[in-house]
């Protein structure tokens, strides 16, 4: 026998208040994802909504793009593309460098150490980021340093670390001194517990943290746009500038990409953690 | 018989202003089971955890064959250890667990396989080997935690409550186990645990702990039959505490009646005395001088039980079942085995 939850009699209307409310939220969610792809296989140049036909000539755009050589801009999309994903590379390695380790000792430090740790690494998201990228653009100007990538690697990593130290502490939760005792009785030196016991548990959390780091990277526009320099661009800030005068709709089936690897991606994280603690 | 193993020797700890252990002496023979007993916060596991080398005592001395390892990394003292979780590691199969500390020995891989398969044979498991830890049913992840502990051969084997998490029977059978496996491995063994019922029936000796003191360290027997103080008398089986007085003639007297047992006599000052339930015997009276009353009877088959008021005091009786025994309201005279009454200075 099936129990429902709702109340099914008198309770008509509150049922499809709820279903009404819940569709609305979705679809506000989904909207811009849905005009994006419906756009992106439009036939006209005009950028009116709904297309007046369908091709696929942007995405074939997209491809020649990435496959012929780029004269039209100071960068070509093929460079910005790696530069991000070098740059998202460089943001995962030192993330997870600094947040496992960070995230161990938090766990095994004192409660209150720990609250206000998370307390300061959170701190960056409540920032306004065009504050943050006009400090950081200070801060990178009066170094007088080439930075090269690092000028925009360094301030990706301050975003991502709340994101990656978060996933890494809900994984080290779980994780009991007992664990690491036992290890330990049996001959572990206290790192090689961890190297063998510690690290293999925490490694749902640690990919999970490695996954938004690379989407959060890969998409950031904000800081990036006051970094960015000739030489090096991301892909969010070539996308953008093909869109400043005239909206060229070659951009729209590229995001149809991207976000089509972000969502990828996150029902990957969806799997890594499921039932293990919280995403934020 | 005397092969001392390990000697604990005055050995103090404190936690901040918190005491957890006071001046603790200690000697395990060889090859002894030890059980560490104590109500929670006795300082059981402290004591346990000192003598693994995961917590650091504020003073005193650890000898293990002589030589002193109070300073001794926890991970270089050789000591099987089994956690009240157990604590296995959830990412091995069973044989990954049982093998991690021939690994960490650097033993062949045949070595470490052959090993396995005789801890498994050992503790009847034979067929389990690659099942992950998850798959396991509570005694059976009892029992390879044990094994996993055996396999290194360690010179100690020490337990902290690691049948608290089964269910009554299953915690029978293990008990009756672990005892077999210990002594089948002949390791010397300290196993903390606040049943007693475990301890009496696992211990060669038993160490009674109170608020970090050790009241009384004895064979179960000894501890059961003469406790050292009303601690131990009222914390192992429970024992009736009475108040005694000495008669002129320097015999115990217990609620006004003679017990026949001769006091020291620089025994000085008020006087208190445990009498295990099973050491009064009843004897129903109209007698004037008898002055207990059965307040609550209850035949438990084999045995039966009763209480009885006595000059207000509540007293535990058990003894045989009869025909003849006493029930509810029945005025009773009672007599006290002079063999199994232990006297406390107050």
């Amino acid at each position: 026998m099936r129990i429902a939850l709702l109340p099914t009699e008198a309770g008509g209307s509150y049922r499809l208040t709820i279903l009404l409310l819940a569709s609305l939220g979705v679809l506000v969610s989904a909207l811009p994802v849905l005009v994006v792809t419906i756009m992106s296989f439009s036939a006209s140049d005009t950028s009116g909504f709904p297309p007046e036909g369908y091709s696929l000539r942007w995405y074939g755009d997209v491809a020649r793009m990435f496959l012929e050589e780029d004269t039209s801009s100071a960068q070509s999309v093929v460079d910005s593309t790696l530069t991000s994903l070098l740059i998202a590379v460089i943001v995962m390695g030192i993330s997870t460098a600094v947040c496992v380790p960070l995230a161990y000792a938090l766990a095994r430090g004192q409660r209150r150490v720990r609250a206000g740790m998370e307390l300061l690494f959170t701190l960056p998201l409540v920032f306004p980021l065009v504050m943050l990228g006009i400090a950081f653009l200070l801060i990178a100007e009066s170094l007088a340093l080439d930075l090269g990538l690092w000028r925009i690697a360094i301030p990706h990593v301050v975003l991502v670390l709340p994101f990656v130290l978060r996933n890494c502490l809900s994984a080290m939760n779980g994780i009991s001194v007992e664990i690491e005792e036992a290890a330990i009785s049996l001959g572990a030196s206290p790192l090689r517990a961890i190297w063998d016991v510690v690290v293999p548990l925490m490694r749902a959390g640690i990919l999970a943290g490695l996954i938004f780091a690379l989407i959060i990277s890969f998409n950031e526009f904000t800081i990036t746009f006051f970094m960015y320099t000739i030489d090096v661009s991301t892909l969010p800030i070539w996308m953008y500038s093909r869109t400043v005068s005239s909206l060229d709709p070659s951009t729209l089936a590229l995001s149809v990409f991207i976000i089509a690897a972000d969502v990828l991606l996150i029902v990957l994280v969806d799997r890594l953690i499921a039932g293990k603690g919280n995403l934020f | 018989m005397s092969d001392p193993h390990l000697h604990i020797e005055s050995l103090s700890k404190s936690f901040g202003t918190v005491e957890a252990l006071k001046d603790v002496n200690l000697t395990v023979q060889r090859g002894a089971f030890v059980c560490l007993l104590g109500p929670s916060g006795c300082g059981k596991t402290t004591l346990l955890r000192i003598i693994a080398g995961f917590e650091q005592p504020s003073s005193g001395r650890l000898l293990l064959d002589g030589s002193d390892i109070t300073g001794l990394a926890p991970h270089r003292r050789g000591f099987g250890m089994v956690f009240q979780s157990l604590a296995l590691f959830p990412h091995m199969s069973v044989a990954e667990n049982i093998a991690y500390g021939l690994r960490l020995r650097k033993a062949s891989r045949q070595e470490q396989k052959d090993r396995v398969e005789e801890l498994l044979n050992v503790i009847e498991l034979p067929h389990i080997a690659d099942r992950p830890v998850s798959a396991l049913s509570g005694g059976q992840r009892q029992r390879v935690a044990i094994a996993r502990a055996l396999a290194i051969r360690p010179k100690l084997f020490l337990l902290d409550e690691p049948l608290s998490a089964l269910d009554a029977k299953l915690r029978d059978n293990m008990q009756i186990e672990l005892r077999r496996l210990q002594q089948s491995f002949g390791v010397t063994t300290v196993l903390v645990t606040h049943d007693q019922t475990e301890a009496m029936m696992l211990a060669d000796e038993l160490v009674v702990l109170s608020h970090g003191v050790v009241q009384q360290s004895a064979s179960p027997t000894e501890v059961y039959r003469h406790p050292a103080t009303p601690f131990v008398a009222d914390f192992i089986g429970s024992a009736n505490l009475l108040p005694a007085t000495v008669s002129p003639n320097r015999t115990l007297a217990l609620l006004g009646i003679d017990t026949g047992v001769t006091v020291p006599s620089v025994t000085v000052g008020a006087l208190r005395a445990a009498v295990r339930s099973e050491a009064i015997s009843l004897a129903r009276s109209t007698d004037e001088g008898a002055t207990a009353t059965v307040t609550f009877a209850r035949d438990l088959g084999p045995v039966t039980e009763w209480l009885v008021q006595a000059q207000g005091h509540e007293i535990r009786v058990r003894g045989a079942s009869h025909a003849a025994a006493p029930q509810t309201g029945d005025r009773v005279a009672l007599q006290f085995d002079p063999d199994r009454i232990s006297i406390f200075a107050e």
